[in-house]
Formats: structure tokens, C-alpha cells, sequence
């Protein structure tokens, strides 16, 4: 058995995971794991799987290619990497918000400090409509900032980064929002 | 996952509501400082202060930091010292109260509360000298904050009490006669004085307590007008059944912070977490008020028939979400309506709204009393005794605190304005009906007895 993972994109619709659940099901593939997310109009699922040893992986793509082609989807199949390509250190999670107009290079300018100081992102929400309702240009990284790094410098390029990009930003500890508003 | 409707709400809440930890205070008993000598007694406060408290301010803003949370006020309140130093005269008294202020300087903190005493039922020699030594104390010093409890449910009041507090805050406005009466800003009178209020000027460290603690004042009025406002708009037909479970919802989120901050703060401080004090502080800034509250509750003003009810409901909903949020709630626990603190309360008295006898109902309702209210310098020291017995009535007869923090202004009549500065504000001086008309009444002295607790009409 050899550890897959795939990825579906496209219009969204009714029935687009049924269909890859069930070329993997008759392709005798076990799922571990399932997300979708949906941006606009854009579906993309992303499945891993273990997969029997006689099944190659050019026949899996081949398979959800011909099959989901017609439906207008992409397909992408490979094999799972194997630990150590990159081992997260300590680290303590923390919520990066951001609020503020519209501009291009947000995201590249924030997440370049965060690649900097070698902080991970974990989740991340972006939404910019370019109205003048904050609500409306916002993200939200959560983030696992290294025990090891220097915290004061990464919160002071942080905030630099954000006075240059018009930006009004929070670093938070993850704590903070559970404790608030979960029972 | 935290949803994005969490973390906006709470980007809001700390962006444009004002959402902060008003004061994480660390309590220090300074009865293992005593001695016979005055400067050894002195030399063991001061070491006690600065071995515990010397990083209370740098933790509080490391972990406020870190949570994005601004713990606003780092303070600190000691034993009362008419216990802890009772073998001392006023003038020694005094020279202690330097003591404090000095060590409150030197470990960066604003107020330190304790220069204090306990005369519910009766006087120690130490509470004398105590009591005598507060005006010069407080018009010396900067940060010291002083509370003198005189009645309590199961004493009574202690008239006598009554009358020398209010000798001792004319005294007090006098010696700082070209600042307002600041004095007296720094000087609450007590009934029911609980033994862990975080906020000032009445915070000190009761007997019962720990050896030290750390004591969480939250805030809020912000976060909790623009939840209704917020409320009312998308709902225009909500009642106050509804609008009182918004505020305490909003409630509960506000106490999580103050314990979760609070809870962290005492953790690397290596010293026990005490209580969460649910009050509504307010500040004087604009959407920081208590006052403004009542306005988003439909009422024209503070002050305005309804607004007793309102107080009541506001006060009520907040410990209802606040003792859900925490296990430890203590201190005082409910609204504070501090005029000259409050811009929107401030202005409410200005334009007569809200008179002295208006304020005490609303005390009947609300944590605390009659709270930062400035009243004609002339006001005579058994006037102002009379007014006090009232507020303590209402605290004894109710089995909850009350207090007065009033500030007779030298030279200024009412209508005329009283300017403390800061966090104090600045408000007009509210008139006192019937001045005079109390003398007789407050030199018969003795002690009212305590009341009974059945029959509880």
C-alpha cells in the first residue's frame, strides 16, 4: 500500500467528490483524510489515500482524467512525501489579522516576513472585495510562530511590513479567540 | 479552526470597542513587615514590594502583548496599614504613605491602594492615628490610594466613623485646595468593603487573603454599547429581555479576557490568581462610557426616569455573564458610574440630568456609590457625613458595597467645574440640596446598629 494524495479542481457543481470518491472506491483506494474548499465559483477537493500495490499511479490519473475531463475538472495525483523534506519545530499557534484597503501585493508582502522568520501559515482566509467595509478586505492567517525565533523582532517586521502596505494588523495568541467567544 | 467571524469580532471589539484588561492588580500583605521601628518597618515594605513587584509591570505588558490585549492599569494594594502598622502616629503614618508612593514610583505602577482601615464596629489606635494622618498623606503623595471601611451588614454603621470621614475628606480637599481637592479623588469610604477589589482607590488586600495575589479588574462599556447598538440595528424590535442577554454574552467574552489574561500574569509571576472583578469601568473617552449605555437603551440621558431600571438590568446581566465566564468572580463586581471619569455621566450632571439624590438611588442598583461626584467646597464636613450615612444605609440594608468618593472643590460653587486630570476627569460640581440641614443628626454619633437579614422588605 503507497500513501497518495489528489486534487480535484474546477466549477463548482453538485457531485464532483462522488465521482473521485468513486474512481478511487473502484480503483480499490482506502481515504484517509478528505477537505474541499470552494473560492468564487472554484471547487477544489484534496483526498489522501492508500492505494493497492498492483494499481500504478499513472493508471489513477489516467482513470480521474478521463472520467472527470468531461466535467470540466483537473486532476492532479502523486505519491505522499515521506517525513523529514521539512520537520515543523516548536512552535505556538497565533492568529495574524489584517484589515485595510485593497492594493495588489498584500498577501506576497505580508508572507514574506512570515518566510523570513520561518513562521508556518497553518489556515488562511483572504477575502478582498475592495469596499470600504473592513469586513470586506480582511486576512486571516493562523499561524505556528518557532519558539526559537526572535518574537519582538518578527511582531516589529510585521507591523513595518503593514505601516508600508496601509494596513492595520493584530498578532494574537490562538488562546485568546477560544477563550473569548467558545464555552 | 477559529471561524473568521471570531477573529473579526474580536479585531472590533479591540480595534473600536475598547477592549482591555482595566487593571491587573497584585495584592501584598505586609503583615509579615512588622516592627516596633519606623524605619525598619518601612525598609521590609519596601524590600516586600520590590522583590514581588518589580516585573508587574513588564509581565503584564509581555502578556498583553501576546494576547493583543492592553492591560491598561498595573497596580498594587497592600494589607490595611491601620492594621499592619498599628503601633505608629499620624506623622509616622504619614511618613509611610511616602514609603508606599515611593515604591509605587520605582516599580512603575500608578496607584497603590491599602493606606486604609477598618472602624466598621470601632477604632484601634492604629486606625486613628490612620484616619488622622490621610489628608496630609494623600495631598503628599502621588500614587497612594487610601479606603476606610465604616459599616457593614453585620455591624452596623459607626456614626462616629461617619462624622470623622467626613471631617478627614474637608481636611483632605483643603490640603490640596489649588489642585481641586485632588485628595479626596484618592479617598473612598466604605460599607461592606469586599477584600479583593482590583480597582482604585478602594483596592487593598483583606486579612483572609494570601501572602500575594493577582486580582483582575475588567472593562467594557465600549464592547457592551456597541453589541446593543449593533443588536438594535439589525433587530429595531428587540426588547430588553433580548437586549439584556446581548449584554450578557458580551459579558461573558469580556471576564474570559480578564481571566485568561489574568490567569497568565499571575502564572509568571509565580503568585496565586485571586478573582475577577466583573465591574464596567468606564474611562474618559468617547465610546468608553457607562453613560452612553443608558443611551443606547433608548433613554435621552443618565439620569432620566427609567434609569435605575436600566442600571439594575445592566448591572445584573453583567454578573450573569460574568460568573458564567469565571469561577473566581469577586471585588465589586457590577456598574461603575463615576461622574467626572465618565465623559458621558459628566455631562449628564452639567446639564442637570442627574442630581445627588438620582446618583444615590442609582447606587441601590449598582456596585459602588456616589463615586467621584464633585459638590460645592462649602459643603460643611456634617453635610457631607449625612450624605455618606445614606450611601452606607443603602450598602448595610442591601448586604452589598457602597461607598462614597466625594471631593468637596475649595473655593468652587455648583455649576462650576472641577478638573482632576487623567484617568480622573474633570466634571461639574453637582449642588447639594438641604446643605445643612443634617448637624443635629450626625453629632449624636454612636453606631446604628446592624440590621436584621430576615424579613426582607
Amino acid at each position: 500500500m503507497q500513501k497518495i494524495v489528489v486534487s480535484v479542481l474546477g466549477y463548482d457543481r453538485p457531485g464532483i467528490i462522488a465521482a473521485a470518491s468513486r474512481i478511487l472506491f473502484e480503483r480499490g483506494c482506502n481515504l484517509e483524510d478528505v477537505t474541499q474548499t470552494i473560492l468564487q465559483t472554484e471547487f477544489v477537493g484534496i483526498f489522501i489515500a492508500s492505494k493497492p500495490d498492483g494499481v500504478s499511479i499513472d493508471d489513477l490519473r489516467s482513470s480521474l482524467e478521463a472520467e472527470l475531463a468531461p466535467l470540466g475538472l483537473s486532476a492532479l495525483v502523486k505519491p505522499v512525501q515521506k517525513a523529514g523534506e521539512w520537520t515543523p519545530p516548536p512552535s505556538e499557534p497565533f492568529v495574524i489579522t489584517t484589515v485595510g484597503p485593497d492594493r495588489p501585493g498584500l498577501v506576497a508582502g505580508v508572507t514574506e516576513v512570515m518566510t523570513r522568520f520561518g513562521v508556518n501559515i497553518t489556515s488562511l482566509k483572504a477575502v478582498f472585495r475592495g469596499a470600504d467595509d473592513p469586513q470586506h478586505n480582511v486576512m486571516i492567517y493562523e499561524v505556528d510562530i518557532p519558539l526559537s525565533i526572535n518574537q519582538k523582532a518578527f511582531r516589529q517586521a510585521l507591523n513595518g511590513r503593514a505601516k508600508e502596505l496601509g494596513l492595520d494588523i493584530s498578532l494574537q495568541h490562538r488562546d485568546v479567540f477560544e477563550t473569548i467567544h467558545r464555552v | 479552526m477559529i471561524t473568521d467571524r471570531e477573529v473579526i469580532a474580536t479585531f472590533e471589539m479591540l480595534r473600536n470597542e475598547h477592549l482591555d484588561v482595566r487593571t491587573v492588580t497584585l495584592g501584598i500583605s505586609l503583615f509579615d513587615c512588622a516592627s516596633h521601628d519606623l524605619e525598619r518597618f518601612r525598609a521590609n515594605v519596601r524590600e516586600k514590594i520590590h522583590r514581588l513587584a518589580h516585573h508587574l509591570v513588564a509581565v503584564c505588558d509581555d502578556v498583553g502583548v501576546r494576547y493583543g490585549i492592553p492591560v491598561v492599569n498595573k497596580r498594587i494594594a497592600v494589607s490595611p496599614i491601620a492594621a499592619a502598622a498599628g503601633a505608629f502616629s499620624p506623622a509616622e503614618m504619614a511618613a509611610i504613605a511616602t514609603t508606599l508612593d515611593e515604591a509605587a514610583r520605582e516599580t512603575g505602577i500608578d496607584f497603590i491602594g491599602g493606606f486604609g482601615a477598618l472602624v466598621e464596629k470601632g477604632f484601634t489606635r492604629g486606625d486613628r492615628a490612620l484616619i488622622e494622618a490621610i489628608p496630609e498623606a494623600l495631598a503628599t503623595t502621588q500614587r497612594v490610594c487610601s479606603s476606610v471601611n465604616v459599616a457593614s451588614t453585620h455591624a452596623g454603621i459607626n456614626m462616629d466613623a461617619v462624622y470623622l470621614m467626613g471631617k478627614t475628606i474637608k481636611r483632605a480637599a483643603e490640603l490640596t485646595a489649588n489642585s481641586d481637592g485632588i485628595a479626596c479623588a484618592k479617598l473612598c469610604v466604605f460599607a461592606n468593603i469586599p477584600q479583593d477589589v482590583p480597582f482604585m482607590a478602594g483596592a487593598y488586600l483583606g486579612v483572609g487573603e494570601p501572602d500575594a495575589v493577582i486580582n483582575v479588574g475588567v472593562s467594557g462599556p465600549g464592547v457592551v454599547k456597541k453589541a446593543i447598538d449593533r443588536a438594535r440595528r439589525s433587530n429595531p424590535r428587540m426588547d430588553l429581555g433580548q437586549l439584556s442577554e446581548i449584554i450578557k454574552r458580551t459579558a461573558f467574552k469580556v471576564t474570559r479576557v480578564g481571566e485568561l489574561i489574568g490567569r497568565q500574569v499571575a502564572e509568571k509571576l509565580n503568585v496565586p490568581f485571586g478573582v475577577v472583578d466583573l465591574s464596567l469601568a468606564p474611562t474618559p473617552n468617547v465610546g468608553d462610557s457607562v453613560g452612553e449605555i443608558f443611551q443606547s437603551l433608548g433613554l435621552r440621558s443618565i439620569g432620566a426616569p427609567g434609569s435605575t431600571a436600566v442600571l439594575a438590568m445592566l448591572n445584573d446581566a453583567v454578573k450573569k455573564g460574568g460568573i458564567f465566564a469565571s469561577s473566581y468572580v469577586g471585588g465589586l463586581s457590577g456598574a461603575f458610574i463615576p461622574v467626572s471619569e465618565d465623559l458621558n455621566i459628566a455631562e449628564a450632571g452639567r446639564k442637570g440630568y442627574l442630581t445627588l439624590e438620582k446618583l444615590e438611588a442609582l447606587t441601590s442598583v449598582c456596585s459602588v456609590g456616589l463615586d467621584m461626584v464633585a459638590i460645592p467646597g462649602s459643603t460643611s464636613a456634617e453635610t457631607i457625613a449625612g450624605i455618606i450615612a445614606d450611601e452606607m444605609a443603602i450598602g448595610v440594608i442591601n448586604s452589598k458595597a457602597t461607598a462614597t468618593r466625594l471631593i468637596p472643590v475649595p473655593g468652587k460653587e455648583a455649576g462650576e467645574r472641577a478638573s482632576f486630570g487623567g484617568l480622573l476627569g474633570e466634571a461639574a460640581i453637582i449642588p447639594v440640596s438641604n446643605h445643612g440641614g443634617s448637624d443635629e443628626f450626625i453629632s449624636l454619633g454612636g453606631r446604628i446598629p446592624a440590621p436584621v437579614q430576615s424579613f426582607g422588605n
